[in-house]
């Protein structure tokens, strides 16, 4: 598997240089110095490139809808042709959003312009700055395109129906694969409306009024607690640690999804999701249209595939690209994969890709192979969540799950704060893993008569001794044999300790975002009460 | 001796408390350091809107499923969802689903919206893994 097999060889000879460079397996993905940087969104680089964002969406905004570049024109291609649930989906992606960021490049008249991404992992709300101005498709300069349906399709229908009306033999054959035989098919996934029945389904209304068109708000803005978790540490690093094939049967060892006839090939029955498309792809679309808070619809824009228009699409599409990426430098540094091989990297590459826009341009002779690579739009990542993952050693699963928190030590005591979330979650379950401490102390010398030590939880300060029962009561340390004098032995030693699941023990600490969590370390039988320095702590969740 | 009561203890707790909607998958063998459990979960037909919640028995989080980009009345496909280690009991998982959302109260999936679900043993460290399945 690791090795490229001749038939792959012998295609590829056939192929330019330029397109070995991109479509190798184990070619580097990306040039090591890129002409643009897509910076996280939280950054002040990030938060620069959202007002040339900004100017570039209002800039399409104002385009007519016969302009391919118009920002409605544009979330069109999406709802076209996008493919999802199966083994396009990551380059695809990429390729539209590496047009778009062209457009807004030149449209905003910033050169530098990159898109920036929202590490939802990192920072699991809506950034502040999504909610001003065109940044949010609520924003009222949305209201003369989005204000109701009637408004919609007076001023998008007729220019969509003529462009449909230019389309090649090609682009309507992948559009009859998607399912749309016709244009009015097409456009009935913007109203809702089936018509086998003739009724309009709510939930599948693709279009979305001004003030219906996201349901996260300014005073909203966090995933809710089920979204938070699917883009939780421990469900990227599995998304990207597990999978071992760009493509693989056995889906929990693909990065992508299932393998299917055409990019336009709905998911159905036989098809499978890869970790990262299933659970945080998908539910950061849903949550953010309002899936489950405003059932049964119409949703917001992110729940369809007129998604696109929430200028939010295109920084959730980001953070899905670079994992990519990360994944693709991870899968180099093990010597691994990055794309499919022989029949099966002739069949992906070769899949066309007929709508995209390159700033005004149709591009109607496009592949996926094309797009494998950040080359062909010269763009890096600056690091985000997962970057450690790339060249981690062993135990990546423990080490990218767990975080931690750093505290102060002196004397024989230590304090931290934790998240009260975290220790409302360390409490709530007798079987979830817990809270633990990590505990450095210098071992007393020969002074010392002591070799075992309490831990003590948010003890009062006039609490020196407990017994096991105390709900202060963390654990006991102990060392083995006497301290060597004349050896040269590590003085210094690290305990892990788990916190005991005892509310009474977090009393003290209720209602803030933040608790202080304090530490002692006291003999075990009260002998020696100054023997033991306490030199650093920190505290890790599950 | 005494943990080992326990284990057996809270297998049989969960054995005894299990619920319309829980499934007990047994993995092919006990999960070595650094593998986790990937469940596999295949999804019928359910409405725009609706989402398969996944926890274990005690109501821990295990993830969501939200179909995207399924067409409306089509089946909405496979989806793993990996389990942290301390969710497997011995070789034993217990999981609940239910179907979330279109304004009814979350309820237990029929056959028709959760065609199956199996678990597999995944590895962080690539290639190692133990393809060996149980329904």
């Amino acid at each position: 598997m690791n090795e490229p097999n001749l038939a792959r060889r012998r295609w590829l000879m056939g192929c330019g240089a330029t397109l070995l460079a991109a479509q190798m397996p184990f070619a580097r993905s990306a040039p090591t110095t890129a002409k643009y940087r897509r910076y996280n969104v939280a950054s002040v680089e990030g938060q620069k490139a959202l007002k040339s964002y900004a100017a570039g969406v209002q800039a399409m905004m104002n385009l007519p809808a016969t302009d391919p570049r118009n920002w409605f024109r544009n979330a069109f291609v999406h709802l076209m042709d996008c493919p999802h649930g199966n083994w396009w989906f990551y380059v695809w992606h990429r390729g539209y959003l590496g047009f778009v960021e062209r457009t807004i490049r030149d449209l905003s008249g910033d050169k530098s312009f990159a898109l920036p991404y929202w590490d939802w992992t990192q920072s699991p709300q809506i950034p502040d700055a999504m909610f001003d101005g065109v940044l949010t498709p609520t924003g009222s300069a949305f209201e003369k395109y989005t204000g109701n349906l009637a408004v919609f399709t007076s001023f998008a229908k007729q220019p969509l129906s003529d462009y449909w009306a230019t389309l090649s033999a090609a682009q309507k054959a992948q559009l009859a694969a998607r399912g749309y035989n016709q244009f009015d098919n097409l456009w009935n996934d913007v109203t809702g409306l089936d018509p086998k029945s003739g009724d309009g389904v709510s939930g599948n209304v693709a279009f979305a009024t001004t003030c219906g068109s996201r349901y996260l708000s300014r005073d909203n803005p966090k995933l809710d607690p089920k979204t938070a978790y699917d883009v939780s540490p421990f469900v990227i690093t599995s998304g990207l640690v597990l999978p071992t094939d760009f493509y693989n049967p056995q889906i929990y060892l693909s990065f992508t999804s299932s393998k299917t006839p055409s990019h336009n090939t709905a998911p159905s029955t036989t098809t499978k999701f890869s970790l990262l498309e299933a659970l945080p792809h998908n539910k950061v679309h849903n949550a953010i249209g309002g899936v489950g808070a405003i059932d049964p619809g119409p949703y917001g824009n992110m729940v369809n595939f007129l998604s696109p228009v929430d200028p939010i699409f295109f920084l959730h599409h980001s953070n899905i690209d670079r994992l990519w990426d990360v994944w693709t430098r991870r899968q180099q540094h093990l010597g691994l994969p990055i794309l499919p091989s022989g029949d099966d990297l002739k069949t992906f590459s070769n899949e066309a890709f007929l709508f995209f826009v390159d700033n005004g341009r149709y591009v109607t002779d496009g592949k996926a192979g094309d797009y494998t690579s950040t080359a062909v739009f010269d763009y890096d990542y600056e690091p985000g969540f997962g970057e450690a993952l790339i060249d981690a050693p062993g135990g990546l699963m423990a080490k990218a799950a767990a975080a931690s928190i750093q505290g102060l030590a002196k004397g024989n005591t230590g304090s931290l704060r934790a998240d009260t979330s975290q220790i409302e979650q360390h409490l709530a379950s007798p079987e979830s893993r817990p809270l633990t401490v990590s505990l450095t102390v210098t071992r007393p010398q020969e002074s010392s008569t002591a070799r075992e030590f309490d831990v003590l939880l948010n003890a009062p300060p006039g609490v020196t001794q407990v017994s096991a029962d105390s709900p202060y009561y963390a654990g006991t340390v102990a060392f083995f044999g006497p301290p060597m004098r004349g050896m040269a032995m590590l003085m210094d030693s690290t305990f892990v300790v788990p916190l005991p699941k005892r509310r009474e023990a977090f009393a003290t600490v209720q209602g803030a975002a933040k608790q202080e969590v304090n530490i002692r370390i006291v003999p075990s039988q009260g002998k020696d009460a100054h023997a033991l320095t306490l030199k650093g702590l920190s505290l890790s969740t599950p | 001796m005494r943990i080992a009561a326990a284990t057996l203890f809270v297998v049989l707790t969960l054995q005894a408390h299990a619920a319309e909607g829980d499934k007990t998958l047994v993995l092919p063998r006990a999960l070595k350091a650094g593998e986790i459990a990937v469940i596999e979960v295949q999804v019928g037909s359910i409405a725009r809107g609706q989402e398969i919640h996944v926890t274990t028995a005690s109501g821990r989080e295990l993830g969501v499923i939200s179909p995207f980009g399924v067409r409306s009345g089509h089946e909405a496909g496979t989806y793993p969802i990996p389990i942290p280690a301390d969710a497997v009991v011995g070789q034993q998982l217990t999981v609940h689903l239910s179907v979330t959302g279109n304004g009814a109260e979350p309820h237990a999936p029929t056959p028709l919206q959760i065609r199956s679900v199996k678990v597999v043993i995944g590895s962080s460290s690539a290639g190692q893994t133990d393809n060996r399945e149980k329904k």
